[in-house]
């Protein structure tokens, strides 16, 4: 993807003797925890998205904040990039080493730190991967929602501000997580926010740093809210004759205030690759909702019996039900699996997702525009849509060996970008910037970009962190 | 219009930062006793006002800062929305800029979302006259760094707020409040209880034993709450939760005629009612503490208690003196303060904008 600012402007590789003097360090610091392998920088070079990768010279395993805290300090003086590292399953090249340096790989800092079960919080370290925290979490009654599908780190997820499918019921990283500690650019370890609901005095500091892509420092703790396991849980499926009726259904149904946990669109060219992947019986390759409700068995009967209501109303089928927890994980994995469904209708491709957010009422017009758009490209790219929040993915598939494909994909993707930011919208629900979205980035927000490339440079003035990724620091 | 006042503000602003003059940024003044007292020429935000755009089924009002929280309200309320955070208007004349400016939330504000949740996106005048626009109409949006939650309780110090754009959310079919008559620390033990299972509570206020709680939703889902829950009714339930919201309730009306200043503990929720130095009005199922303290008092001490709680404590209200002498947030460690610095440099280097009011100097 051309970009319209050129980041080596600001941000050089530092010199091979500098690098080197920094490995030497660290190997004597950390020993075996400073890994300079091929496979393993080559391991943290990229994530799960289209990224080209690029690896950093050298791996580091920190286990506190201390650690952190140190080897930022030294990247410091050295002038050397430091990239923050979970899983690596963000999908924007948010991890790819673009200038070399150290990678701060967290997953040793990986222990439940505090469970505050009366107060609903628990305060884990940046490493604990979202599985992990709800496995150790068993037997307290108390779950932490949030839900993007990949097993993300605490910590990447509060970097990139990630969602998911039930964000529309308990929010995104944004309002779960309570306060986090941070090591700045200098190397200072700050806390922010904390146990109490209401941030701390002064500025929303917590608020910067969920979602800084690692570019305003490197978190390693995180406080997040959590919440009773519902009582009751209630899944079922909804086909539609159209794309509209389908998004005419979700609106009336969040007009009405319906507490829905999850309300999931996949079209019909997705339901039809989910089907076949997935071994779904008994529904048609036609537009379809998956709704979740939970709350007490009264609570959730009344919920879904209103939405079979709407769905009704706009033409909707009868609900197919899904209460037992393990119909309800086959349905659930069927939809976090729709990415492979995807990849599995044209044998070879690869493919890359849109993560476009648009208001809601503009919601089937930007679905609708899109669609006509992949037609006349002659393209296959299904849709799947946390519609709930306006927020949908088209994944676009493309042949890996014809540029020329490629190049239709990326600009059909550009063109969702602009279409939703034209209605109101975001080029990024969910995603992130990384790499891959800064020209859109500078479409959406304007002037605003300033602001924030003024902010990246008060909190590092030398750009070590993450360099290269969430706000272009220069214009062309 | 509208446009021609804000780009007079953007001149004023500009020629304030050359001459270096500072400005009170003021809207209805309703809310002037929160924070350190700040002087300068006045900038009336009220010349900014009207509401912009609201599309009912988008559940999204956007308005000019200085529109009135009142006349915002009484549209939502035609369409049968509200302001999920429930506000508290402190006057007749509060507007929204002030509300967002402010950062204050209400008794709902647990379990329906703060201020900071529910804006969606606004534009504000920095201290360099720049006009800029951040998030935008739609709850999920991570497109750069997230400046909108920046400008949620600074206080007018990092830029002058012209337009918000804000959730609604539709008004709770059915309503109702219970009582019970129970210790402070057991109406903290039940509340988190309840709230942990899932019930629909709304709100929850304890004071000199008795635990007022509001339960919302769908009528099937209120009634069995309130089987679960058993206490008795209790009458005239939305003046009351109405009285704890405007800080007219006897609690605090009581302690404003004594010349104390008040106290807010933001603290962990299941913090015990001894140790925080008084008698407490309790809301947000424990979480916020109301507190009445003599303008003698040492603040240090009151700060370190609600440190212990796993919180931190802000002098409410109290007298000009008081708030100079103590200042009205807790004092920042060292390298948060120099975070705060560099971020105030960002945006209005100058310091021209609300000098004072959120910490001395900044």
């Amino acid at each position: 993807m051309s970009l319209s600012f050129d980041p080596a402007a600001v941000r050089a590789r530092p010199s091979t003797e500098t690098v080197a003097a920094l490995v030497g360090t660290l190997a004597r610091d950390y020993g075996e925890r400073a890994v300079t392998s091929h496979a393993i920088r080559e391991q943290h070079s990229h994530g799960e998205g289209l990224a080209d990768p690029a690896l950093p010279d050298v791996v580091v395993y920190p286990q506190s904040n201390e650690e952190v805290a140190a080897v930022v300090r030294l990247c410091n003086a050295a002038r050397v990039p430091v990239v923050a590292f979970g899983v690596g399953t963000s999908l924007e090249g948010h991890v790819a080493a673009l200038y070399g340096g150290v990678c701060v790989d967290l997953s040793q800092m990986n222990r439940v730190l505090e469970v505050n079960a009366d107060d609903l919080d628990c305060r884990v370290q940046a490493g604990v991967t979202r599985e992990q925290l709800n496995a150790e979490l068993k037997g307290t009654g108390l779950f932490f929602p949030i839900d993007p599908g990949a097993n993300a780190t605490l910590g990447g997820m509060t970097a990139t501000r990630a969602s998911g499918t039930n964000a529309v019921r308990y929010g995104t990283m944004r309002e779960n997580v309570l306060g986090l500690t941070v090591v700045t650019a200098e190397g200072n370890i700050v806390r922010t926010g904390g146990r109490a609901r209401k941030s701390s005095a002064g500025y929303d500091l917590t608020r910067l740093y969920v979602g800084n892509e690692g570019t305003l420092g490197i978190i390693t703790e995180v406080q997040v809210r959590l919440y009773g396991i519902p009582e009751s849980i209630v899944a079922a499926v909804c086909q539609f004759p159209d794309l509209g009726s389908a998004t005419r259904t979700v609106i009336t149904a969040m007009q009405l205030g319906i507490p829905v946990a999850r309300i999931e669109l996949l079209d019909d060219v997705q339901m039809d690759a989910c089907i076949r992947y997935s071994k779904l019986e008994g529904y048609a390759a036609r537009p379809t909702l998956f709704f979740e409700f939970h709350g007490t068995e009264s609570a959730t009967r009344e919920q879904a019996d209103l939405m079979q209501q709407i769905a009704s109303e706009h033409g909707g089928s009868a609900f197919q039900w899904a209460s037992a927890a393990e119909e309800r994980s086959k349905l659930w994995k069927a939809r976090h699996n729709a990415y492979y469904a995807a990849l599995a209708l044209k044998p070879g491709v690869q493919a890359f997702a849109t993560d476009a957010c648009v208001p809601i009422s503009r919601l089937a017009d930007c679905l609708l525009e899109t669609r006509a758009d992949v037609e006349r490209e002659g393209m296959t790219a299904p849709i799947v849509g946390h519609v709930g929040d306006g927020n949908f993915h088209l994944v676009l598939l493309f042949d890996p060996h014809d540029p020329a494909d490629r190049a239709r994909a990326e600009a059909i993707a550009q063109r969702v970008s602009e279409r939703a930011i034209r209605m109101g919208g975001t080029c990024t629900g969910e995603h992130g910037i990384g790499v891959h979205k800064l020209d859109a980035l500078v479409r959406e927000h304007g002037d605003a970009v300033d602001l924030m490339r003024r902010i990246k440079r008060a909190l590092d003035p030398h750009n070590i962190l993450n360099p290269g990724k969430t706000v272009p620091l220069t214009r062309g | 219009m509208t446009a021609d006042v804000v780009a007079e503000w953007q001149d004023r602003i500009r020629a304030a930062a050359a001459a270096r003059t500072p400005l009170a940024i003021v809207g209805g003044g309703t809310k002037a006793f929160y924070g350190n007292p700040t002087a300068g020429e006045l900038l009336d935000t009220r010349a900014c006002a009207g509401i912009v755009d609201y599309e009912p089924t988008e559940l999204v009002l956007v308005a000019r800062a200085g529109t009135p929280l009142a006349e915002i309200e009484q549209r939502l309320a035609d369409a049968g929305q509200m302001l999920a955070f429930e506000p508290p208007h402190f006057g007749p004349g509060a507007t929204l800029g002030g509300v967002v400016a402010a950062g204050l939330s209400g008794p709902r504000r647990p379990w329906g979302g703060a201020v900071r949740d529910l804006v969606l996106g606004l534009s504000v005048v920095d201290g360099h006259g720049t006009l800029l626009r951040f998030g935008g109409r739609v709850m999920k949006n991570v497109a750069g760094f997230d400046a909108t939650r920046l400008m949620v309780g600074a206080l007018g110090t990092l830029g002058v707020i012209t337009e918000v754009a804000l959730k609604c959310l539709p008004v709770p079919r059915c309503d109702a409040t219970r009582a019970f008559e129970c210790g402070a620390d057991a109406a903290i033990q039940m509340t988190n209880d309840w709230s942990a299972r899932g019930l629909p509570l709304s709100a929850t206020c304890y004071w000199r034993g008795t635990l007022a709680v509001r339960l919302s939703g769908a009528e099937p889902a209120v009634v069995q709450a309130m089987r679960t829950l058993g206490g008795t009714s209790v009458d005239n339930a939305t003046s009351f939760w109405a009285s704890v919201r405007e800080q007219t309730h006897d609690f605090f009306a009581d302690g404003a005629r004594t010349g104390d200043a008040l106290w807010r503990l933001s603290v962990g929720a299941t913090s015990p009612h001894a140790g925080l130095g008084g008698e407490q009005l309790i809301e947000w199922g424990g979480a916020l503490r109301w507190l009445w303290q003599p303008s003698s008092i040492d603040a240090a001490t009151v700060r370190q208690r609600a440190a212990q709680a796993h919180g931190h404590a802000t002098l409410f209200r109290g007298s000009d003196a008081v708030r100079v002498a103590h200042g009205t947030f807790a004092p920042l460690p060292a390298p948060l303060h120099a975070i705060h610095e560099r971020l105030k440099a960002t945006f209005d280097p100058a310091r021209i904008l609300n000098r004072d009011r959120l910490y001395a100097g900044l």
